[in-house]
């Protein structure tokens, strides 16, 4: 088993138990949270990809870097979404919300 | 690997398999974010085993410093805080498990069967390069991601404003 693969497998688990928090949690903050583990494995698996394949490891670095700059803007977004989807429906259970507006 | 690296390796697994089970199955959603915190951490320790350590403290920096605090405000100001007790429904238990097994089992076994040339030492690559590189061929995504990030800023504080007189 190369390094790789070890690097490969620990984001492949990040990912996965990010998916899995995103179906299993009941509030929009605890999505976002899973969400934040999905990018992570993600962006794990890139720079690992880059820095032990012969690719381009500078490309890889900064796509790793364009990666946690949509997240951070993303996380962002999330935030006010939040509180709008608080203000109108005083709750962030995603049960409750149905109706896109009225 | 060398020796000690092998022991830093298992030690941010050990990190990241127990943050992430308490980010995603903790009932209290402060201590979900504790969780991913360690997470972050101990992905950042990742990176400077793969001899990046510059995106090591970007990460420290980005997600650490920034993402986090945000998700801690979403937390306090939707008052979120005990919606995630009680229990889950058993089909919403199904669903979870099976998002989780599918993707799984299907990238486990193409990264385990197909392996790649890989290297057995990482690259070592400056960070002087990273920005000849980022001031030099991918200018445009550079500039793009400051023109994305002030767009999220300037939609967040508008999708939040409260005009005079409303609630």
């Amino acid at each position: 088993m190369t390094d790789l693969m070890l690097f490969q497998l620990v984001g492949v688990f990040l990912f996965c138990v990010g998916i899995f928090g995103l179906v299993w949690r009941k509030t929009l903050v605890g999505m976002l949270i899973a969400l934040e583990l999905m990018i992570n494995g993600a962006g794990l698996s890139i720079v690992a990809a880059a820095q032990l394949t012969a690719g381009d490891a500078v490309k890889g670095q900064l796509a790793a870097l364009f990666v946690m700059g949509l997240a951070a803007a993303e996380a962002t977004l999330i935030l006010a979404i939040v509180l709008v989807v608080v203000k109108r429906f005083k709750s962030s259970k995603t049960d409750g919300i149905f109706n896109m507006r009225w | 690997m060398e020796i000690l690296a092998k022991i830093a390796f298992s030690f941010y697994c050990l990190i990241i398999f127990t943050g992430s089970v308490m980010a995603v199955t903790s009932r209290s959603l402060v201590r979900a974010l504790v969780g991913l915190i360690a997470v972050m951490i101990a992905v950042a320790g990742m990176y400077l085993l793969l001899a990046a350590p510059f995106i090591a403290f970007m990460q420290i920096l980005i997600y650490i410093g920034g993402v986090s605090v945000l998700i801690f405000f979403a937390i306090m100001l939707s008052r979120a805080e005990g919606d995630e007790a009680g229990p889950v429904s058993f089909g919403r238990a199904v669903n979870a498990l099976v998002s989780l097994l599918v993707p799984a089992v299907i990238l486990s076994v193409i990264i385990i069967y197909h392996p790649v040339a890989a290297l057995d030492a990482p690259l070592n690559v400056s960070p002087a390069l990273l920005g000849k590189r980022m001031l030099g061929a991918y200018l445009l995504p550079f500039e793009l991601i400051s023109v994305v990030l002030f767009a999220a800023m300037a939609g967040a504080v508008l999708a939040a404003w409260r005009k005079r007189g409303q609630p």
